[in-house]
């Protein structure tokens, strides 16, 4: 008999007759209209955020650009560039042809930091950015690139800017800073009244208790770490696969612009429905531009829709379209997006045909066969192994029941991608006490659900939590540490991983899951599943 | 359980005509026993697949567990659970415990200790898709064709709860939008209902408030509008659930509910 613990449970001894005045969804409490819908409401207060950043000169200086964009430059991108990573190459795809970059808003500094789109989401990086890159980066210009800029690449502001210790998150976690206004605002700008209060347990990075730029300065805002999610393949990140987002229990918010469905996939606290959305707000407060011209915000989202990037070859395994199977970007870009996993079509199934590979022929390369052999059951693995699932907000507190046992492919169900098909976040535990990796580098916060709220349904009505997620956006207690389930292409070129950077390799996510789930793997299971997701 | 009425169409419909056959048999066999308690949920890991595993209930006064695993709304375990289930004399060979069923299971705040417990033998229960699920945006909708009339979509909910669950209330908030917009109704009102009077259940105190009541009206709402339905078209209203409305096997399941009316 296994106990399973509750000690992070806050105890809840009032009876059911005290809670029956409580509404569990966010409508009679805060207002679902405006709270649950992603809009640009927040991006006002981070502008003015941004705006208290300085913006120091920064310098040019002579580096490798083959595996580095500088915003401004005029090289083109070209419709297919492969760039070599420790797992093999990857090659990110512009299916709409070349792509000028001179003039070109995802290639030109449109701020006063000197920062483009491109600084964050490089090619070579699966578009999105790898610590490897960023302390290159850090060597070759002493700090000077605007990807250092002092409003998000540094721990916070007010630090000293040359100093490497002033952008340790950066260097060593590959995080930026994200501020979000407390409260949170709604699509309309307006506030929404939190269900918890939240305090400032730590404070490593002097950000969150500053008086400029904490919590206690004349605009509130929130300081967490996170990650650049890659800006490739978006027609999986943008599909809807089902009206309905079952996380939240309604159906997805509607797009005030297009009258469309919003994308329950985008950004990890899903603040941003819209690539335009996002785009906007990335041009305002990353970029620390004045005004996001709608122009470059339509010409920016277009492009990002040409985009697909994937690993193309492995080091072992070789080329990723032989022998049957379908790797790489190339095939990515031809698929539908928004396509449900399962039984005789399951996830991964482009590496399928490698699981029943012809008998070896002599002279055969016996390292790349058992290398491809490996990927499959990866495949097999991912998509059949089936183990509890505990305490996972979002997943297992919507009917499922607390636990329920499923795979890998529970959540990460989208074909190609691993994407959620039926949207939403949950709270995997990577920021959340008492799952989170230990980080005392991060900030700790503590969140107390209010009176009459409802609390988080696994860990109470007191939560410690390195980042509160999606309830950043929401300001519900039960969205606390739900993070928006990722995409897992292009993942050997963009290494650290989570929304958090606290796995540093690929294996490191495979261990935080043995260890999150007591899923018990083998040795041979994990280098398995590691071996899969070099190749995605 | 009925979850439209007075004229059902599509898959919903059969269901409906299911039901009513089955409330002829009813009025003929004898009264069935339907059990309502609080108890703490153990689970059952019996390993049988995805989505497999038996949630298991000891109801205190009669010392006896219970199946409750086919509930629209599983258990989460360290949590007390307000059981309500009609007693059947189904084998107990898959999870062990007498077998409720139907069966609805509502999860409240407070805590308990959460058991895992093994096997022991028993097989579990296999998942199996429901007969009808919600259907990818890749499948084209198609409008219910005419002739139209007045029609209601019902909604039960779990005890305090305006949650729209995964494969039940989505289904019929997705049929109501489809037949609003084809029927194109002069109104469509949306009335929540909640058990207020408080009753005591296990030695403790349950009841609803107005509040429940107005949250369910409006969760359906803002759903309804997401599907494309004007908020113009709607009317809300909530009230207590009158103390003698009875549907189906679960009597006090059915008071907890909302009732879309599409009014031509």
């Amino acid at each position: 008999m296994i106990y399973y613990p509750t000690m992070f449970r806050s105890t809840m001894v009032r009876s059911v007759a005290a809670f029956s005045g409580l509404a569990f969804s966010a409508i009679a409490l805060w207002g679902i209209a405006s709270a649950a819908t992603p809009g640009a409401g927040h991006i006002d207060p981070e502008r003015r955020h941004a705006d208290k950043a300085p913006t120091p000169a920064t310098a040019s200086a002579d580096y490798d650009t083959s595996s580095w964009r500088r915003p401004g430059d005029a090289q083109p991108l070209p419709a297919r560039t492969t760039y070599d990573n420790s797992s093999g190459a990857l090659t990110t795809l512009s299916i709409g042809g070349p792509v000028a970059a001179l003039g070109h808003p995802f290639f030109t500094p449109l701020g006063t930091n000197g920062r483009a789109c491109v600084t964050c989401h490089q090619p070579s990086d699966g578009m999105s950015v790898s610590v490897e890159t960023i302390r290159r980066q850090w060597d070759a210009t002493q700090g000077k690139d605007p990807l250092f800029a002092p409003v998000d690449g540094s721990n916070c502001p007010h630090l000293p800017q040359g100093d490497a210790a002033s952008h340790s998150l950066l260097l060593q976690r590959g995080l930026f800073r994200i501020f979000r206004p407390w409260p949170p605002r709604a699509a309309d700008g307006s506030t929404i009244e939190p269900q918890f209060s939240i305090e400032v347990v730590r404070d490593p990075t002097g950000c969150n208790t500053h008086p400029l730029y904490g919590l206690n300065s004349s605009e509130p805002t929130i300081s967490v770490y996170r990650r650049p999610r890659p800006v490739a393949n978006v027609k999986f990140l943008t599909a809807v696969g089902f009206p309905f987002e079952p996380k939240n229990g309604l159906p997805l918010p509607l797009d005030t612009e297009s009258g469309l469905p919003m994308s329950g996939n985008l950004m990890a606290d899903g603040r941003n429905g819209t690539l335009k959305i996002q785009a906007r707000e990335a041009m305002l407060t990353h970029l620390q531009a004045t005004a996001a011209d709608e122009a470059d915000v339509r010409t920016i989202v277009e492009f990002e829709n040409t985009l697909y990037s994937a690993q193309s070859h492995d080091r072992w395994g070789g080329e990723l379209t032989e022998a049957g199977a379908d790797g790489g970007p190339d095939r990515l870009s031809q698929f539908a997006a928004g396509e449900l996993q399962g039984g005789p079509q399951p996830i991964w199934k482009e590496f399928q045909p490698w699981r029943t590979l012809p008998a070896p022929k002599a002279g055969e390369n016996a390292e790349q066969r058992a290398f491809r052999e490996s990927v499959a059951r990866g495949a097999n693995s991912f998509a059949t192994k089936t183990f509890l699932i505990w305490d996972a907000a979002g997943i297992t507190s919507m009917g499922f029941g607390n636990p329920v046992r499923n795979t890998c492919a529970f959540c990460h169900n989208m074909q190609r991608t691993g994407l959620d098909v039926a949207p939403g976040q949950v709270d995997l535990g990577t920021t959340n006490e008492p799952f989170a990796n230990p980080a005392p580098e991060l900030p700790l916060f503590k969140l107390t659900c209010k009176e009459g709220s409802r609390p988080h349904p696994h860990l109470g009505r007191v939560v410690y939590t390195q980042d509160p997620g999606y309830a950043l956006t929401t300001g519900r207690c039960t969205d606390i540490g739900k993070i928006t389930i990722q995409q897992m292409r292009a993942l050997a070129a963009r290494a650290p991983y989570f929304s958090n950077g606290s796995a540093k390799s690929i294996r490191e996510i495979v261990d935080f899951y043995d260890r999150r789930y007591s899923i018990g793997y083998s040795e041979q299971e994990k280098q398995d599943l590691v071996n899969l997701m070099s190749v995605l | 359980m009925n979850a439209m009425r007075p004229v059902a169409m599509g898959v919903l419909a059969a269901l409906a005509c299911v039901s009513s056959a089955s409330s002829d048999e009813a009025a003929t066999a004898p009264a069935a026993t339907i059990k309502r308690f609080i108890g703490c949920p153990v689970y059952r890991d019996t390993d049988a697949g995805r989505k497999s595993g038996c949630w298991l209930v000891t109801d205190l006064q009669d010392g006896l567990q219970y199946e409750v695993t086919d509930a629209r709304i599983k258990p989460i375990l360290g949590q007390q659970i307000l059981v309500e289930g009609v007693v059947t004399d189904k084998s107990r060979e898959l999870c062990g415990a007498i077998v409720l069923d139907p069966v609805d299971v509502s999860v409240l705040p407070q805590t308990c200790k959460g058991f895992v417990i093994p096997a022991e033998g028993h097989p579990g229960r296999r998942f199996g898709l429901p007969a009808v699920v919600m259907q990818p945006t890749n499948v084209p909708r198609v409008l219910p064709a005419p002739p139209y009339e007045p029609r209601e979509y019902i909604i039960q909910f779990e005890l305090n709860s305006d949650f729209l669950l995964y494969q039940y209330s989505e289904l019929i908030i997705e049929q109501a939008s489809l037949y609003a917009k084809a029927s194109k109704p002069r109104r469509i009102t949306i009335t929540g209902y909640a058990v207020t009077r408080p009753i005591e259940v296990s030695g403790q105190r349950i009841a609803e408030t107005l509040a429940v009541a107005e949250a369910r009206a409006r969760t359906i709402a803002e759903a309804l509008n997401r599907l494309g339905i004007p908020r113009s078209q709607m009317e809300l209203k909530w009230q207590e659930a009158p103390a003698n409305y009875s549907s189906g096997p679960l009597p006090e399941l059915s008071r907890r509910r909302a009732v879309i009316a599409i009014e031509l």
